[in-house]
């Protein structure tokens, strides 16, 4: 059930009516009940059964037995035990073919002729996202954070809470608890924030993200034909229809929260206006960001292993070097992960980890060298047009940095970066850009859509946007409202002619 | 109270916006739709079937000759399966007192029944538990998936796309004509001036069997007319026909005759002669002149037979005198001939 489409659309109404009709203190159960049938839905079979009980029942018995044993040894490697048969679980669904590629090209290295046959495994919508959503609930009961939940049910509604499974945010028990649990009374503003919400979500998913992936989608679907300019407008619309898609999910997502009562973490903040990538991940899917910095990058750098490595670094190289290594090393460890995340498959692992460590730790070296550049040359880097340059920097960077992402295979995202290459300027003439996916009008609406989706992001900088509509007057706000409302409906790639919008970030 | 009052106000303004919208993006130009904007009771007659009624029935000339008017829920290719759900329709709006049903569609290979066919029938319905019913009786013929129903339901989820050819009219059309060649459900433009040869053929009475499915969708139709009691007329469209399909429609001929009801072949008639030389625009359809010779004939052959009213002279039926002069306006400046001196030329 993807998020836009119509048995989604009922499927949220039916919940928020019984949600807000029963007796308050069982709201909790309904949301559990609309969880279950949401994650299970087109796909309940003993496999997924046994997935979903082995990670419930994991974290809800370790979670009771590491909160008894407290700032205790035996607590230690009950957290471990815990989180290994999580791990087991993701991995077995989501990683057996990585395991299994990179045995066959140790093979074909060692010209061995035997290859695994690759497996296909029948996993649960976002896994990915409660599997390190449980790991972090066992981390946060033994540093003390928050109390194991004693009751299964509530601890499988924290699990599978239904409007996070498709795309995320990351949530923490101890943030969430209280609004999950707690008893909520319908209201008015929160409904109306969290359906102009929604509507901002499928604004930028049905009209820019649907309409954009039209034009990739063709590009990457025929790199013969399309080099140069198209290769490059390809590759740059690309992270645009990331953004729009997965930053669109996750305002549907919110809104529906925000109508319940339930207050989700924000997962962006204008990532596009980030002047270093460093920055841009701070903005980007923020909510993946900070778990594995607490819960994987904290606890690695204070490990023992890292922390003599430091000592020896410091020892060997200096004080300064010495603890950039260690630092660095921990940072490469996290950006894998992060790659792996994102599924298992190199391109995810080039993509989204190793070139982004790369260019995070190009950023910090370079950085005295640049400031040095700078000086000497009197540029003024306070300026609007220095800003706009890092900008238009790092989103280049980033694009780039996605060309593996969107490739099905290292090589094809090596002939992608060729062929970005082979530029030929004819395009201009010959009208052949309006023949890619997209006519004249497509890219009329797509460049108004963008402006608009620009001035919004712009304005979300000074605050929420929401509410500096909410303040203007009636007529004007209806009128905000009427427009996107109908831009939606009628410029919205939906319906017939239309896959209903899948969610690029949905598998992970 | 206050919050309640501003939603519905909201929602008002709403639908007005999406009604207005859709009216451009939507042009609706189907018999169907002229049918919904007719008064209540009106049409003494209503006639079912694809492009073959109307194209061939000239409903304005028929009142001409006799005063009595006919609705037409026709559209090109209609699926047999949707007349039972299209009648339903007619009686919520009309109480005709003859039902015109053609049965050239039941010789369809039911999964070949296309996209346009169930689109075109079922779009221009309006929204109700039966438009439902038809559209799920039709989409199982050809197995689409449940997951598509939705778009047939709404069917803004398909058209809302046309927007970039406001002016093009959608996919909704009806061939060649436009709405203003619709007279009064009749269509009539330039392209059913022309003239196509075709083969002259002989009724053939060998019986080839209907498909199962489509022999239970007609017998379906025949107890459905039974129960309610209604007063049919069963036609089969003068126009090129295969064996099958001859064959199959003398199966059909024999299961109606079986129940008791009024069957006219108009392939197959003594006192009327289709001329394959001069009657047709295309191999499937009359031109104007065919369907002029069809019309004479067929609106006698109902006057004659039937108890229906004449309201010529009824100020509230001025509106079909006024098409009918449209129509002559039109046909003498398209073909620069005069109407009347065709009518003259045929002896019905």
């Amino acid at each position: 059930m993807e998020l836009t489409t119509f048995s989604f659309f009922i499927f949220c109404i039916v919940t928020l009516i019984i949600y807000f009709i029963v007796p308050k203190k069982i709201q909790w159960v309904i949301l559990l009940i609309s969880s279950f049938i949401f994650l299970f839905w087109n796909n309940f079979n003993a496999s997924t059964i046994i997935q979903i009980l082995i990670i419930l029942l994991s974290s809800y018995i370790f979670g009771i037995l590491i909160e008894k044993n407290y700032n205790t040894k035996k607590g230690k490697y009950l957290l471990i035990l815990g989180i290994v048969a999580i791990l087991c679980v993701l991995i077995y669904l989501k990683y057996t073919n990585l395991f299994l590629i990179t045995i066959n090209h140790i093979l074909n290295f060692l010209n061995i002729g035997y290859r695994f046959e690759l497996v296909h495994r029948n996993s649960l919508i976002g896994i990915s996202y409660y599997s390190l959503i449980m790991i972090g609930y066992l981390i946060d009961i033994y540093r003390g954070v928050c109390k194991s939940q004693k009751n299964i049910f509530k601890c499988a509604l924290f699990m599978s809470y239904f409007p996070i499974l498709p795309s995320g945010p990351f949530i923490r028990y101890n943030s969430i608890e209280e609004d999950l649990y707690g008893k909520h009374k319908f209201n008015f503003k929160s409904f109306c924030n969290g359906l102009l919400r929604i509507l901002w979500g499928l604004f930028k998913i049905l009209v820019i993200s649907q309409r954009l992936g039209m034009f990739v989608d063709t590009v990457y679907g025929n790199l013969s034909s399309y080099t140069g300019f198209y290769t490059i407008l390809a590759v740059l619309f690309f992270s645009l229809q990331l953004y729009t898609n997965f930053s669109g999910s996750i305002d549907i997502i919110m809104g529906i929260s925000e109508i319940l009562g339930i207050t989700l973490p924000e997962n962006f903040k204008a990532p596009f206006f980030s002047k270093t990538i460093t920055e841009f991940w701070r903005n980007w899917h923020i909510t993946l960001g900070s778990w594995l910095r607490d819960y994987v990058f904290y606890p690695l750098q204070k490990s023992n292993m890292i922390q003599k490595l430091a000592k020896k670094s410091k020892q060997k190289f200096g004080k300064k070097i010495g603890k950039k290594i260690s630092l660095y090393i921990s940072m490469l460890v996290m950006w894998i992960l992060i790659g792996i995340w994102h599924g298992g498959k190199y391109t995810f692992i080039i993509g989204t980890g190793l070139l982004q460590f790369v260019f995070i730790f190009l950023e910090d070296i370079l950085s005295p060298i640049s400031n040095k550049i700078n000086k000497k040359l009197n540029i003024n880097t306070d300026v609007f047009s220095y800003k706009l340059y890092q900008c238009i920097r790092t989103f280049l960077l980033f694009s780039f940095s996605l060309i593996f992402f969107r490739s099905n295979s290292v090589s094809q995202a090596l002939l992608i970066i060729r062929n970005m290459f082979d530029l030929d300027l004819s395009f201009i003439l010959n009208g052949n850009l309006f023949k890619v996916g997209l006519d004249v009008l497509d890219f009329m609406v797509l460049i108004i859509s963008l402006i608009c989706l620009f001035i919004v992001e712009l304005l979300s900088l000074s605050g929420s946007v929401r509410e500096k509509l909410f303040k203007q007057n009636i007529v004007f706000r209806w009128l905000i409202i009427y427009i996107l409302l109908f831009s939606i409906i009628i410029f919205g790639c939906y319906g017939v002619g239309y896959d209903p919008a899948a969610f690029i970030y949905r598998n992970f | 109270m206050k919050n309640l009052v501003k939603t519905i106000i909201f929602l008002l303004i709403f639908c007005m916006l999406w009604s207005i919208t859709f009216k451009f993006f939507w042009v609706d130009k189907t018999p169907i739709s002229l049918f919904y904007k007719q008064p209540k009771n009106h049409f003494d007659v209503m006639y079912y079937g694809s492009s073959n009624a109307y194209i061939h029935f000239n409903t304005t000339l028929a009142y001409d000759k006799y005063g009595f008017t006919t609705g037409l829920m026709s559209t090109d290719s209609q699926p047999f399966g949707v007349i039972k759900y299209l009648i339903k329709e007619t009686k919520k709006y009309q109480k005709p007192k003859l039902y015109v049903i053609d049965i050239f569609k039941i010789t369809d290979d039911l999964k070949e029944i296309g996209d346009p066919a169930i689109r075109k029938s079922t779009d221009s319905m309006k929204f109700s538990m039966n438009r439902i019913d038809a559209i799920n009786e039709l989409l199982t013929y050809n197995n689409t998936d449940k997951s598509e129903y939705i778009n047939y339901y709404f069917s803004f989820l398909m058209y809302h796309n046309s927007w970039k050819k406001i002016a093009n009219v959608s996919d909704n059309n009806i061939g060649a004509l436009d709405s203003s060649s619709l007279y009064k459900g009749y269509g009539f433009g330039s392209d059913q001036t022309a003239i196509s040869v075709q083969k002259d053929y002989v009724w053939n009475d060998a019986v080839v069997e209907l498909p199962k499915k489509n022999e239970e969708i007609l017998i379906d139709l025949i107890d459905y007319i039974k129960s309610n009691n209604l007063n049919v007329i069963f036609i089969v469209p003068s126009r090129t026909l295969s064996e099958i399909q001859m064959g199959r429609i003398n199966d059909a001929i024999n299961i109606i005759k079986k129940n008791n009801f009024n069957i006219i072949n108009f392939n197959d008639l003594n006192d009327f002669k289709i001329d394959y030389s001069k009657d047709l625009y295309n191999s499937t359809h009359l031109n104007v002149y065919g369907a002029t010779k069809y019309t004479l004939y067929f609106s006698k052959y109902l006057h004659e037979n039937y108890d229906l009213p004449n309201h010529k002279n009824d100020k509230n039926y001025i509106s079909w005198e006024e098409e009918y002069m449209r129509f002559k306006n039109d046909f003498n400046k398209i073909t620069k001939t005069d109407f009347d001196e065709l009518i003259s030329l045929y002896q019905y």
